[in-house]
């Protein structure tokens, strides 16, 4: 649906450059809800602007649909534009028309007639619940409900892309969770792949199939959710992890740990049906094995449960060495850890 | 219990005169002046159709003219209104050098009011498709309306102003009165009676453009 192919920006502002992006690669699907997660300055928006050619590579390929956009003409562009929603931070409405005209702006501007416009303005208006607000203004409304406009005029010209831009930074947690449910049903009725960027990991957590982390213009890794979550490789990965789920031994267990002169430690990664299976009792049991949990944390991601334990087991190497591969035959991904 | 030899008439008549010469310059003055204003902010680097020339022609033509004292401007424009209106003397002389400076000043105004539209809402209409023109017409202008009628108002009240100094090509008006009465016959009565009356006019345009923009603005 969306290829972003070897691309890289450069900004030229008074005659002094600023690289945004260095050569960055991706693929979205369709279907899916694809986030793009860096701190600010990542060039994570330089990113999504590309996607509806708001921004222009400078070199590198933008692959909408199977349309190469930079072979397209500026009236062709705008109309591969409508085909891309885009909802914003700052939910940029028009404060001086009524919500009913901001849906409808995208219809209007494409010449619907009256009757059609006004069909599909009052069918989005109560997809995103707002069916009572079509004659307010928008300074009338709180930050979730102008976000809720927002979505329903991104719809309007039925696109098969959504595109946001920080869609949820400038809203409470509660109101995030509503947005992000919005955005799910958004991908789940109608179908519309999903780009977001956003630099809270909590989001990526809740609505995304795909991640792709950003740094200093570039990706540093990209996978699928749980692939993420469970085992980042880079280390601005982890940090974004671990402000969701802990996947790191805390502290004071570490130094428990360092009096009991305990060094290594198993770390079993279960996912899905395999984090609920009486997997250590198997390890117990089957294989007697002495094991004792040092730390466990579970999670919830993509509707399925990520499990990480931290293990300390004694025992025969014969049983270790059995029990290894009885975890590999049940999918359990382990490691070695020192502490 | 005056001691005056102006009579009713002459300032009802005098009153039409002004109005006649600040509304037929405001009207061709805005039509101008929008045009001026809209394209140089559309023109300009970063606008939403870059086209450095025509920028870095009009910017320093309205500035030039802005430049120029209104009471300079009548007496060097006079053999430009004489090839136009056939005459340099009256009201519908003044209404020529009324609109070369009022022009370039709504023109500046209107630049002003149209960026203060902020960039979002110009992102967003580009994001939805929207051509040039329609991001004109149905983003940028609404949402600088309420603040245009602000413009337009601060505009009138700086035409009556002008239209004052028309006396000095021989138009009549408010001005005219308070001239050749009031400072040239010590005719006190007349003076303070414009003053009034101005004072009355600029206060009723001023609160009445208030109400109007803050009725667009709905706060």
């Amino acid at each position: 649906m969306i290829i972003l192919e070897d691309i890289h920006k450069v900004y030229l502002r008074k005659n002094v450059e600023t690289t945004a992006l260095k050569g960055v690669s991706l693929q979205v699907d369709k279907g899916d809800i694809f986030g793009v997660i860096g701190y600010s300055g990542a060039g994570k928006s330089t990113l999504v602007r590309l996607v509806n050619y708001l921004e222009r590579p400078t070199s590198g390929k933008v692959i909408v649909d199977g349309q190469l956009l930079a072979d397209r003409s500026a009236h062709e562009l705008r109309q591969i534009k409508k085909d891309i929603g885009m909802i914003f931070q700052h939910f940029n409405l028009l404060e001086s028309k009524t919500i009913y005209q901001n849906v409808a702006m995208p219809l209007i501007l494409s010449k619907k007639g009256k009757k059609e416009t006004k069909e599909r303005v009052t069918e989005l208006l109560a997809f995103v619940g707002l069916s009572d607000k079509a004659n307010s203004y928008p300074n009338e409304l709180s930050g979730g409900q102008k976000q809720r406009v927002g979505i329903a005029r991104a719809l309007a010209s039925k696109p098969k892309i959504l595109l946001c831009d920080e869609a949820t930074s400038a809203l409470d947690p509660q109101t995030t969770q509503s947005i992000l449910d919005l955005l799910k049903k958004v991908n789940n009725e109608y179908g519309i792949t999903i780009m977001l960027i956003t630099h809270e990991m909590s989001v990526i957590q809740k609505v995304c199939n795909k991640v792709a982390v950003m740094e200093e213009g570039e990706i540093i890794e990209q996978g699928s959710v749980l692939d993420v979550f469970g085992h980042p490789k880079h280390a601005t990965s982890k940090n974004f992890v671990q402000t969701v789920v802990r996947t790191e031994i805390p502290e004071n267990i570490k130094r428990k740990l360092a009096v009991r002169e305990v060094t290594t430690l198993t770390k079993l990664e279960m996912v899905g049906d395999h984090a609920t299976e009486p997997v250590l009792q198997s390890l117990i049991n089957k294989f007697h094995l002495d094991v004792s949990v040092v730390f466990t944390n579970m999670t919830e991601i993509q509707d399925t449960t990520l499990a990480i334990w931290y293990l300390q087991i004694e025992g025969k190497e014969s049983d270790k060495r059995a029990a290894w591969q009885f975890l590999e035959e049940q999918n359990v991904r382990y490691e070695e850890v020192t502490v | 219990m005056f001691d005056t030899n102006i009579t009713l008439n002459q300032f009802v008549e005098a009153i039409g005169e002004s109005f006649y010469m600040v509304g037929m310059s405001l009207l061709i003055g805005t039509i101008f002046g929008a045009i001026f204003g809209i394209l140089i902010v559309v023109t300009r680097p970063g606008g939403i159709i870059p086209f450095p020339i025509v920028y870095m022609i009009l910017n320093p033509i309205i500035n030039t003219i802005r430049s120029v004292p209104f009471i300079i401007l009548i007496v060097a424009l006079i053999p430009f209104t004489r090839s136009i209106v056939g005459t340099s003397i009256g009201n519908n002389a003044a209404i020529v050098p009324l609109i070369i400076f009022i022009t370039p000043f709504i023109a500046r105004l209107v630049e002003n009011s149209l960026l203060e539209v902020g960039p979002g809402i110009i992102e967003a209409a580009e994001s939805m498709g929207a051509t040039p023109f329609q991001v004109i017409w149905h983003f940028i202008l609404p949402e600088a309306f309420a603040s245009l009628i602000l413009s337009l108002t601060t505009a009138t009240i700086s035409l009556i102003g002008a239209s004052a100094m028309a006396g000095v090509v021989g138009a009549g008006g408010v001005g005219n009165i308070a001239i050749v009465y009031g400072y040239q016959r010590f005719d006190s009565f007349a003076m303070f009676s414009t003053v009034v009356i101005l004072i009355i006019i600029v206060q009723v345009i001023q609160s009445t453009g208030n109400k109007l923009a803050r009725m667009i603005r709905r706060n």
